[in-house]
């Protein structure tokens, strides 16, 4: 019984980090820029497209696609910043917002068009003997998953949390005028803030790819994931995105479980009422104040 | 002689009003059937886009490779057979679509290429609207029953003889099932061969669980976790490919060894080996007689298909690809059997008596199971293949004729 249970959780964990991860991507462009890149889904099945083309198609190695998917995503997350957001920057943030949906479909929809299949299967990285814990068999695959993308979401919240880079898209974030009169640079900021976004969309991607395969699906079920998992940890806080995307990944495993199967598509939505209506700054928001 | 002409050049333009107004009324009246003098209009459904795609897009490339080649030999009654294809994923959409094909394009034929979601949604509107109607892939009895003279069923078995294949492949090779599982989406088609499955183990009073996952699943930890609870050593899994594959990919990951795994006929692809790395063993049952690649036909099908579309996506040629293919000689058929006097009426009697009918007639390739009608059972096919996966490729190992 606890041996099931165990099977349960480690669904819920290995799915609640890549939700995490997910949500983290929408967390740090909106902390710098206050937009909602709801792109974001497109952006990492583009990551897990590419580690299909890279590890199937061209038999590369998989740490180069570990490596270099995420740097790609990134890149191209910020020339898209260059070429198209930064002139709609000059309307409103609203036309931004609006402009990431439209681009998002265009990613998923070209990405269809262009390769015109139901499913792409990416393999596990590892395939060596399971480890056993406490009764419940968890695949090498499982562990890289969970361990790898907690790693890179860490090394993200430091980076943001204690980095130069970081300083500056949170004082961007929290007065736009007062960073420019430290010299910051808000083109500069922005296009960071994307890049980083990006990053971590790619490497969503790429940790994704073998455990779902590659579908245009794939788009809409991160953004929506990721979404909500930011929304019950609070938009602004890279922590509470993590911690939003575990209690999602646990909700969905433990409600499918012990409630129904179909309890899992609907629990999602369930706790971002309940998050909206009694905690709309989510569940572990930054805190605000500030040294006087 | 005045006189003479003025009524001489009235006579001829009520001639030539009447002459025009009958050609006006038998042209409005040909296109009304969706025939021209060079064309034949067949409409057609289906997802080409979305979770069903892997149904429609095989319908719809195929039945085009096939009117291809039969309008290169000249086509059908001194007419090319025109295929018009609708994007259909919803219910609401299907019905929308084959609306659209009846009531503005006004086709002669119309294809349900939708899978039993698009079969179910159109069933009312197609009795009702009286157009020969072809069911390439919906096995739900909702388009079966109750019986309609103008609605044909094709390759597709009822889901009452899938199901009865399905569970008899549990048996195959001396196994002894103990207690079976039951992993099905909630959508139309598995629910449909759900219901069948669930009546059939009740009547052979055989131990079963049932666990549900909605369409485009992929993680079913919380399903596999109650059927081992309850120590299934036989799964059915009604679902596509992907989900099949994911559902075995994890379970084998949880440690569900020992179990023997039949897939419904939609996850019989290609597609799953790469999901699974090593899927030897997996059964479930395919529309025809023989896998892609397994015979001569099927790889110069294969070969025809790649260069037709230029480049063949994973997975393909799947089942729907071979049966789109059958379907579309089936069609020239039925039309050809009409003796060419194209009305609708004439072509619901022909089709009501086509006899193994196929692509082999009209010099096609022989891959599918020959159709056969009669104007009572307008089901075309009651042959099923057993399939298993050996060596990394899928096969048929025998044909189960009436299950």
């Amino acid at each position: 019984m606890l041996g099931q249970l165990g099977f349960v959780v480690l669904a819920g964990i290995k799915f609640g980090v890549l939700y995490a991860l997910a949500a983290l991507g929408l967390v740090v462009v909106h902390k710098a820029t206050k937009t909602v890149n709801f792109a974001h889904g497109a952006f990492a099945m583009l990551g897990a497209f590419a580690s299909f083309l890279m590890v199937v198609s061209w038999q590369w190695p998989y740490w180069a696609a570990y490596v270099a998917i995420p740097l790609v995503i990134g890149l191209a997350a910020a020339a898209i910043e260059l070429v198209i957001l930064r002139r709609l920057r000059q309307a409103d943030m609203f036309t931004v917002v609006i402009a990431t949906v439209f681009l998002g479909i265009a990613i998923s929809e070209g990405f269809r068009l262009t390769y015109n299949t139901e499913l792409l299967a990416v393999p596990s990285l590892f395939s060596g003997p399971p480890f056993i814990l406490a009764g419940v068999i968890v695949t090498r695959d499982t562990a890289w998953v969970i361990g790898g993308a907690l790693l890179t979401a860490l090394a993200c919240i430091a980076l943001f949390g204690y980095g130069r880079l970081g300083r500056g898209m949170r004082a961007m974030a929290a007065n736009m005028r007062g960073a420019q009169l430290c010299g910051y640079s808000v083109d500069g900021v922005y296009m960071l803030a994307w890049f980083l976004g990006g990053v971590l969309a790619g490497a969503t991607g790429v940790f994704i790819a073998p455990v779902t395969g590659v579908s245009v699906d794939l788009s809409i079920a991160i953004i929506t994931a990721g979404f909500v998992a930011g929304v019950i940890g609070g938009f602004d806080s890279p922590r509470g995105a993590i911690v939003g995307g575990l209690l999602l990944g646990l909700a969905e495993s433990l409600s499918a479980a012990y409630v129904s199967s179909a309890m899992k598509s609907c629990i999602s939505f369930l706790l971002l009422f309940l998050v909206l209506m009694w905690r709309p700054q989510g569940l572990f928001p930054e805190r605000s104040g500030r040294r006087v | 002689m005045r006189t003479f002409l003025v009524r001489g050049s009235r006579i001829f333009a009520a001639a030539l009003a009447g002459i025009g107004s009958v050609a006006f009324v038998s042209l409005a009246g040909a296109q009304q059937n969706g025939i021209t003098p060079s064309e034949i209009s067949i409409g057609a459904i289906g997802a080409l886009t979305g979770p069903l795609a892997f149904i429609g897009a095989p319908g719809r490339d195929s039945m085009s490779l096939a009117f291809d080649e039969i309008n290169a030999k000249g086509g059908v009654c001194g007419r090319k057979l025109r295929l018009g294809f609708e994007h259909a994923s919803s219910p609401a959409e299907s019905i929308a679509a084959v609306k659209k094909l009846v009531e503005q394009d006004k086709v002669f034929i119309l294809v349900l290429a939708s899978g039993s979601t698009g079969a179910a949604a159109a069933a009312d509107y197609v009795r009702q609207a009286g157009v020969p109607t072809y069911n390439l892939y919906g096995s739900t009895p909702i388009i079966r029953n109750p019986f309609a003279e103008n609605v044909f069923h094709g390759a597709v078995v009822p889901v009452e003889v899938s199901a009865a294949a399905l569970i008899s492949m549990f048996h195959d090779d001396g196994y002894r099932p103990k207690k079976f599982g039951i992993l099905a989406g909630t959508y139309a088609f598995p629910q449909a061969t759900l219901k069948a499955a669930q009546d059939i183990l009740r009547q052979k009073g055989a131990d079963f669980a049932v666990e549900q996952f909605d369409i485009g699943a992929r993680d079913f930890t919380s399903q596999l976790v109650s059927l081992q609870r309850r120590g299934i050593d036989s799964v059915l899994v009604l679902g596509s490919f992907s989900e099949a594959g994911f559902a075995i990919k994890q379970a084998r990951e949880m440690g569900l060894a020992n179990v023997r795994w039949v897939v419904d006929g939609s996850a019989v692809s290609t597609a799953i080996i790469p999901i699974l790395g090593n899927a030897d063993g997996i059964r479930g049952y395919y529309n025809a007689p023989a896998f892609p690649g397994q015979t001569p036909a099927t790889r110069e099908f294969e070969a025809r298909l790649s260069k037709h579309l230029g480049s063949l996506p994973q997975g393909r040629p799947s089942v729907y690809d071979l049966i789109g293919y059958g379907s579309g000689y089936v069609v020239a058929e039925a039309i050809k059997a009409t003796n060419c006097e194209l009305t609708r009426a004439n072509l619901i009697n022909a089709w009501s008596n086509l006899k193994d009918a196929g692509p082999t007639k009209l010099g096609g390739l022989d891959i599918t199971f020959p159709e056969s009608y009669t104007p009572t059972d307008h089901q075309g096919v009651y042959r099923i293949g057993a399939a298993i996966v050996k060596g990394g490729q899928w096969q048929v190992y025998r044909v189960i004729d009436r299950p």
